[in-house]
């Protein structure tokens, strides 16, 4: 499975919603699309799954065109609208036949599908009762139920209630590990979540394209943050004399240590905190968290 | 073609959930009944409520042929109330699906668009033919009961003629609802259509000739007369050319994506 997205425009009458855009995406990974509101996500998503044409480039699958391989394609609209009259079953029913899953098949795995994600008790009500968290699994059923090679979701959680998603957050975690995932959110602490790799979009461009380690390493400022306790106020003084510490600033009960390398240092600093007996509260690496370092991107740029 | 034989069931399930099954031939057969009893019945009427006073009855009225009371069922009723309430019936038939994003989502699956239109075309093709015989049939029985028989070859070839009337009016709604995103203007401009095409049949032979509306006319000739007009033959493949038009243009109006408006 590789998804190659090759230069692709799409504008909307003057404005353009997604520029110049590629992106390649290998087997077994999952990709968080983030970016502002209005940034081109779900612009982007929709040509992925082939529901919108780009004005320009295209987007491959496995080196042929998305329009041939929707078998491949599992996709969760934003807001999945499906039949009011059709039970859950019904619709899975629908759905698999329609991406040419046999019958018989269909019967065994709806069940499985359903258990899997928590639907198995309501399998024969119909989706017009539906809350929209029930509505989102149900969408990620649909989605599974084909086993296709890539899952394509738009804002699978964004639009539901703390509870709702958590489910949908550990449903996705789940299936993480058995096919490649592609998501757009704009809520950062989700995709941190569940992405290992992220894309940042904003006005249609990518501005960045990064491993979420690589992110918070490339921001941080060799600074190692050390809680201690009132009565080893003194080891600061001792720490100071070190080599490799650069500088130190004291806040209330934390020390902010600047070392020359985190990868290096951080564990004789701790090992000399150690060795002078020092009550250790917290001993962390100082990052900005992903949303500073958003903001830090979206906004600059 | 597996997808098409899926869609389409599809369409008959909710059809029988939304009782269309049941209240479309319901509708035609009412609507067929009305002209021979109505026929029958109105001088009756007229003088039981009138009191006579200045009111002649044309005693030709009563005394029509059975075929001309079949032919005007389908003139005075089904060319009107009965082509709205199909015309209404299907407004919705791509447009709803457009409107909550089911036909996008239907498309993400592997699935040709001409399965979909398909889908949609034979199974409410089938019902409104369903239901115009069903009225027809009716319209017919009172006729042979209340005038005189109508030979029945003559009735299944009228009957024939306008189911042929019957696909065109499906396939232009069709492709209304493919093209607009609101239903009262999809109504309004099939309805206008329609009836605009059945209302200028007779003026002109060239345009008769062209009109898909003359396959009513011949079918009306057949039940009056007997025979059947020369021209029927090109008058129905033309219709026929009409009606692939549509289906051509509802095609690659949803291939070319031209449904979402985001």
């Amino acid at each position: 499975m590789k998804l190659e997205i090759i230069n692709v425009t799409k504008s909307f009458k003057e404005k353009i919603v997604v520029n110049n855009f590629s992106l390649e995406l290998k087997s077994g990974e999952c990709v968080g699309l983030i970016g502002p509101n209005g940034a081109g996500k779900s612009t982007l998503i929709k040509m992925i799954s082939d529901i919108i044409d780009p004005n320009a480039g295209e987007v491959l699958l496995n080196g042929k065109k998305i329009s041939k391989m929707k078998r491949e394609i599992g996709y969760l609209p934003q807001y999945p609208n499906f039949f009011y009259w059709m039970t859950a079953r019904e619709t899975l029913m629908f759905m698999g036949q329609l991406s040419g899953v046999k019958k018989e098949v269909l019967t065994n795995s709806i069940t499985e599908i359903l258990t899997k994600v928590g639907l198995k008790a309501e399998e024969n009500s119909k989706v017009g009762t539906f809350s929209g968290g029930m509505k989102q699994r149900l969408g990620i059923a649909q989605a599974l139920l084909h086993k296709p090679s890539l899952i394509v979701m738009d804002e699978p959680v964004s639009a539901l209630d703390p509870i709702g998603r958590r489910e949908v957050l550990s449903l996705i975690e789940e299936i993480k590990k058995d096919t490649t995932i592609l998501l757009s959110t704009h809520i950062l602490s989700d995709a941190e979540e569940i992405c290992e790799r992220f894309v940042i979009m904003k006005d249609g461009t990518k501005i960045e394209d990064t491993k979420i380690t690589d992110l918070l390493n490339r921001n941080s400022e060799n600074k190692l943050i050390v809680e201690i306790t009132a009565k080893d106020r003194k080891w600061v003084d001792t720490i100071k004399k070190l080599p490799y510490v650069e500088d130190i600033e004291v806040v209330g009960l934390k020390v902010k240590v600047k070392v020359e390398s985190i990868e290096e240092n951080k564990a004789l600093l701790l090992q000399n905190a150690l060795e002078h007996k020092v009550d250790i509260v917290k001993f962390e690496i100082n990052n900005d968290n992903l949303e500073e370092i958003f903001l830090k991107l979206v906004v600059q740029k | 073609m597996k997808n098409l034989i899926v869609l389409i069931k599809k369409e008959y399930v909710q059809m029988l959930r939304d009782f269309k099954v049941i209240w479309l031939p319901i509708v035609f057969i009412f609507l067929g009944a009305t002209q021979p009893i109505l026929t029958h019945y109105l001088p009756a009427i007229l003088k039981a409520l009138g009191g006579s006073q200045g009111i002649t009855i044309d005693p030709s009225m009563t005394a029509q042929k059975g075929g001309e009371v079949l032919a005007s069922t389908l003139g005075s009723q089904f060319d009107q109330l009965g082509l709205m309430v199909l015309a209404i019936s299907m407004m919705g038939v791509i447009q709803t699906d457009k409107a909550n994003g089911m036909l996008a989502f239907i498309l993400t699956r592997p699935v040709a668009v001409p399965s979909y239109i398909g889908g949609k075309m034979v199974s409410h093709y089938l019902i409104a033919a369903f239901s115009v015989t069903i009225g027809y049939f009716t319209s017919y029985l009172y006729v042979n009961y209340l005038f005189t028989a109508v030979p029945f070859s003559q009735m299944i070839t009228g009957l024939i003629f306008y189911l042929i009337w019957t696909l065109f009016i499906v396939s232009f709604t069709t492709m209304t609802s493919a093209i607009f995103q609101s239903q009262g203007i999809i109504a309004l401009i099939s309805i206008v259509f329609l009836i605009g095409c059945r209302v200028i049949v007779g003026l002109n032979p060239i345009v008769d000739q062209l009109n898909p509306a003359s396959m009513s006319k011949h079918a009306m000739e057949k039940l009056m007369t007997g025979l059947v007009d020369s021209n029927a033959v090109g008058n129905l493949l033309l219709t026929f050319v009409w009606i692939l038009l549509t289906l051509f243009i509802t095609n690659y109006w949803i291939s070319n994506k031209k449904f979402s408006h985001e």
